[in-house]
Order: structure tokens, then sequence, then C-alpha cells
């Protein structure tokens, strides 16, 4: 790995213990992503009939195998790169797999913390967790928790918010 | 509501009757102050322009006045019926500490202020407004959406002896005597009690001018050649006519716009007043809508310092001021106020240091490394982050060069990004979000890895310790 490969993150001063996902995060995105392409080659298969018979499904068949393999590969590798740690003050995350993110939030200025789980979350039990700020644009998500874990880090960043308390 | 006989249900469901101290609503009987009768009048003033100049274009182009004269009779009489069954539903009432509105003739409104939490009461005078001697009120309120109530219009001595009304319910006596009237009656002294003296009418003129000129000429030169080399090609009889109407018309209605936008700003900011009033900096401005805005110092976010490129020999900068009403929810208000239209180096400091105290107004910018340089390669040179003593400084901008300064306590989250052409050079963007919407943030472009990274931490760092030193402000 040369030293510019280095995810912007390993370079931060100091130590950081980066907690990972569940790793059935992994599971449910790969999973939704195929649902979507599925989706998509289930639109793409109409006219491909139409225009090429009853080859066409199956043109939209193998465009989907590929389409599926190329993203569920990708989403794969992004599941790895997200990441929370907490600090004694602020909450890190970080994500991206080709644009980098990493966002900081301080726990004094934390106003809305939302735990939310769609359909295919809820049944591998995965619930995410969303930090919102005064500043617009500003929603940091935590997805992929466990339920139990989900509910304790939204305790325990409720109480620091409560505790050190900063105004806008 | 109440006036009807209450239905049979119990007495009193809830306990004794709500006699309790602040009534929700006033009843149905109570008196409610009227706007003044001009008001449906000036709210449709652009569609009366445009029915008075449509009826202008007939009269003369066809001739035909008895049409003219129909057509301003019709309007005449629909407004009139129009306003005066609106008026009916229009009014307000002070209710032991409510203001209440109440407006609307198909769906009625009815908007409660409570005056315990009143921001500020500004009076705005649009120049429509200014011809019949009438202003309107604007009322913001902390907390919750769409806080802002308007009570349009009154006559100009009403509106002010309700605004010290309003502001001494609300438990805070109208400080200072703020008449944007008597701008024109206290001349001798109208430097008074002002931070810096009123910008002249002639810096103004020729700073509007200047800011406007380069994108102007660049507008001009660009449409004059595309149309030069394409007519020289083709033939500029053949092109003359596409042309004109294809491409140089739009390109003359954007120098349209540009001009008009330049005189739209120039009326706005002349016989600019700005002083202070203990936490609050009042602004007063305007040529033919005056306004008056008053910005708590407690509640600026960050300050923005914009110098257009033709501005720069002569060492004029503008001062903006962010400033973040309420932010409950992620739709919170956020005005910039602009504090100081032109002014030199002195008065740039002076308002610099009023709206954050020992804000610097000169500031040393690091740029980004050379490497990021083809990125980017005229706004390089202006382009820069610095962390000072008090704030995060980042610079940004070719035509117009902007300085933003977003105090350390002010700083609500701080991100790092790094898109894919940045990690091949090992460049990264840090940005230090402030209470409030999009684009007031600070944003530190292509700066090494490493170095932004460590910058992101260190803000952080100065966030926490400097929000430790003020009391929290929860709204």
């Amino acid at each position: 790995m040369s030293p510019k490969a280095i995810p912007v993150w390993d370079l931060w001063p100091g130590e950081l213990t980066w907690q990972p996902m569940s790793p059935r995060l992994r599971t449910v995105w790969v999973l939704r992503s195929l649902i979507n392409v599925f989706l998509l080659a289930v639109a793409a298969a109409v006219p491909l009939t139409i225009w090429l018979g009853w080859e066409g499904p199956l043109w939209a068949l193998g465009g989907y195998a590929v389409l599926a393999g190329l993203r569920a590969w990708t989403v794969s590798r992004t599941v790895a790169t997200w990441g929370f740690a907490e600090r004694e003050e602020d909450l890190l995350v970080r994500h991206g797999l080709l644009t980098r993110r990493l966002s900081i939030v301080p726990y004094g200025r934390i106003q809305l913390i939302d735990l939310s789980a769609g359909p295919i979350e809820r049944m591998f039990g995965l619930t995410t967790l969303q930090v919102r700020t005064a500043a617009l644009g500003s929603t940091t998500e935590v997805p992929g928790l466990d339920p139990a874990a989900a509910s304790a880090l939204r305790d325990r960043l409720a109480v620091r918010a409560a505790e050190v308390r900063e105004g806008l | 509501m109440s006036d009807e006989p209450a239905p049979p249900l119990a007495e009193a469901p809830y306990g004794p009757a709500p006699a309790d101290p602040a009534p929700s609503a006033p009843p149905a009987g109570v008196q409610r102050q009227r706007l003044h009768p001009l008001t449906p009048l000036l709210e449709s003033f652009r569609f009366l322009t445009a029915a008075v100049a449509a009826a202008g274009i007939q009269a003369f182009t066809s001739r035909n006045f008895l049409f003219a004269i129909y057509i301003a009779l019709g309007a005449a009489v629909v407004g009139g019926i129009a306003s005066l069954i609106a008026l009916q539903y229009r009014g307000f009432v002070i209710w032991g500490r409510e203001l209440h509105i109440y407006g609307g003739v198909f769906t009625r409104s009815h908007r409660t202020v409570p005056l315990d939490r009143l921001q500020s009461v500004d009076l705005a005078r649009p120049i429509r407004a200014r011809l019949f001697g009438l202003a309107q009120l604007n009322i913001e309120v902390a907390g919750g959406d769409g806080t802002d109530a308007k009570l349009a219009y009154l006559k100009a001595d009403r509106a002010l002896e309700l605004r010290a009304e309003l502001l001494a319910i609300a438990g805070r006596p109208a400080a200072a005597p703020q008449e944007p009237a008597g701008a024109d009656e206290a001349v001798p002294e109208r430097d008074a009690g002002l931070l810096v003296p009123q910008v002249t009418v002639k810096r103004l003129a020729l700073a509007s001018l200047l800011e406007a000129l380069p994108v102007q000429i660049t507008a001009v030169a660009v449409f004059g050649t595309a149309f030069a080399v394409t007519g020289s090609i083709f033939g500029f009889s053949t092109v003359a006519t596409t042309l004109w109407v294809g491409f140089f018309a739009p390109a003359l209605l954007g120098y349209l716009q540009s001009t008009v936008a330049m005189v739209n700003r120039f009326l706005r900011n002349g016989r600019f007043r700005i002083g202070r009033d203990g936490p609050n900096l009042l602004v007063q401005r305007g040529l033919t809508d005056t306004s008056h805005e008053t910005v708590p110092v407690d509640r600026v976010t960050g300050v923005s310092f914009d110098e257009p490129v033709l501005w720069r020999s002569r060492r004029w900068r503008r001062v903006e001021v962010w400033t973040a009403a309420v932010a409950q929810q992620s739709a919170s208000a956020v005005k910039s106020v602009t504090a100081l239209p032109v002014g030199g180096p002195e008065e740039v400091a002076v308002v610099a240091a009023a709206a954050v105290p020992d804000l610097p107004s000169v500031f040393e910018t690091a740029r980004p490394p050379a490497r990021a340089r083809w990125r980017m390669p005229l706004r390089w040179k202006r382009t820069g982050a610095a962390l000072t003593d008090r704030a995060f400084v980042v610079r940004h901008g070719l035509w117009v060069n902007t300085h933003v300064a977003l105090p350390y306590a002010r700083i609500q989250s701080v991100k790092v990004t790094q898109g894919r052409v940045q990690r091949m050079q090992g460049l990264a963007t840090v940005r230090a979000l402030a209470a409030g919407g999009l684009g007031h943030d600070a944003v530190a472009l292509h700066r090494d890895a490493r170095e932004a990274v460590a910058m992101a931490a260190e803000l952080r760092e100065r966030a926490d310790a400097a929000a430790a030193l003020e009391r929290p402000r929860l709204s």
C-alpha cells in the first residue's frame, strides 16, 4: 500500500479505537443492492423483450448477473470502510470507498438522536442511528448496529450530550 | 366559536374552568386592531403596476383609450371590493403577553406570537409603503419554525409606537429611540452612536460599480467576441437575425439583470448606519426602502469579508455577519446581514471586532500545497486556511475573494472528505459547519491529507476549549 493510499482517517493524530459495524450489515446491504439491481433488470427486460423477442429476458438476466456481482463486490468493500469511534468529547464516524469521509460530532452539539430500522434491516436485527446537530446537512449516520448496542450508544450519547451542553 | 351556545357536553370535564392566568386566545368579542386600509393595495402593488403598464401599452399601441379606461376601472372596482372584504378579516390583538394576528378570507389564519420569547422587532419601510407614510413590523421570536410574523402595513408613527409597546411587554424597553425616519432630521449628530461613520453615497456608488464591472465586462467581451467570430465566418446579415434572438438577447438580459442587481444593492445599502446597543448591533439602511435590523452579537456564528477584484487596490472590503436564529430542527433560519457594505481597513476592523469580540480583520492564511495548484490554477493563490486565536479562517474565491471567520465556539461539527482524485494526490478538504443553513460553513479546500486531519482534530479541541469558556445558550 503506497503512502498515498492510506485512508484519511488513519492519519488521525493520536490513538483511536474504531468499532466496526455488525457483520450482518454486509448481508443486508448486499441484499438491498441485489434487490435494487433486480428492479432495474425487470424494468430493462420489458423493452428488451419487445426488441429482441424471447432472447430479451436472457440478456436482462445476464446483465443482472454481471451488474449484481459488481455491485455486491463494491458494496461489501464499502461496508468494511464504515466504523465509528467514541472519544471523550466527540463521536467520529468514517466511511467511503472512493470518496473517504470522516465526520466528527461533538457530544455537546447534538440536537437529536434518531434510531430507525427498515424492513430488511429489521429482518436481520439491525438498527441505524442518526445524530443531528444544528448545522444543516450535518446528519451523521451510524448504520448496522445491534438494537441493544444502538440503544446503549444512544443512551451514552444522550447522557454525554446533556452533560456537555453547548449552544449554537 | 365561543359565542355559540355550548354543546351539551360535560360541564367542566377537566376540572375547574380555565380561568387561569394566560388565556390562550382572546375572546371573540375583543376589538381587533386594524391594519391600514391601503394594505391590500400595497400588497398587490406589483400586480397593480403590471395592470397599469398593460393598460398603458394597450392604449398606446391600439389607440384604444376607452379599453384602457375600462381595464383601470375594472381593476379599481374589483381590487377595492376585494380589499374591503379582506380587511374585515385582518387585524391583530395584544392579549396578555401574546400577540394574536388574524388573516385570510377563505383560509383563516390565526397566529399566536408569545411575546416572552420575542427576539427582535424590526421596522421596514419599502418604497411603496413610504409613498403613503406607512411601515411594516417584522417580529422575530425564538423557538419553533416559521417564527417570523409580519404586521403590514401600519402608519409609520403607529408602527413605532407598537414596536415600543411590544418590546415593553417582552420586558425589554426599546433601547435608544431608533427612528429610521429620523435619519433625515438628525443630520448634525447623525454619526453619533455609530460604530463607523455613515457610508457616503459616493463611495457606495463607486464600490457597487467596481463590483459589478468585471462581470459585466466579461459578459460583454465573451458575447461580443462570439458575435464577431461567428459573424465573420457566416456573414453578419444572416447571423444577425438568428443570433440576435437566440444568443445575444439572453446575454443582454443577463447584463441587464446584473445592472438591476447592482442598482438594487446600492439602493438597499444607501445611508448605511451600524450602531451598537448593548448586546445587539443595530443596522439601519436603505435609500428608497428603509429597513432596520437587529443582530444579537451572541448569536453571530460567522463573519465573512468579501473583497471584489477591483476593490483590492483601494483596500476596501465588505463585512457580512451570519446569525443563526433558531435551530431546533434541521430547518433553521440563517441570515446573512451586511454589517458594512464597503469600508476601508480601519472601519472593517471596528465592525469585525464589534461582531465577534477580539476578532481581527486581517488574516494570514496558508495556501494549499503546490500540488493542488493545477486543480485551481487561478484561485490557488487566493485560497487558504488558518487557525487563528479566535476563529477558524478560510479564504477562497477569484472574482470576489472572501475570508470566512468562524469563531471556534460556534463550530458545530467538523468533516474531512477526500475525493478520489484528492486521494491520489494526498489531499483532503476540511469543512467546519456552523449552525444553520447550507453554505454557511468554512471550507478549507485541498489541504495536505495529514495536515487536514490534524486540523480537524485541532479544531475540535479548540472548539471545546472555547465553548467551555462561555455559558451554554440553548437557543
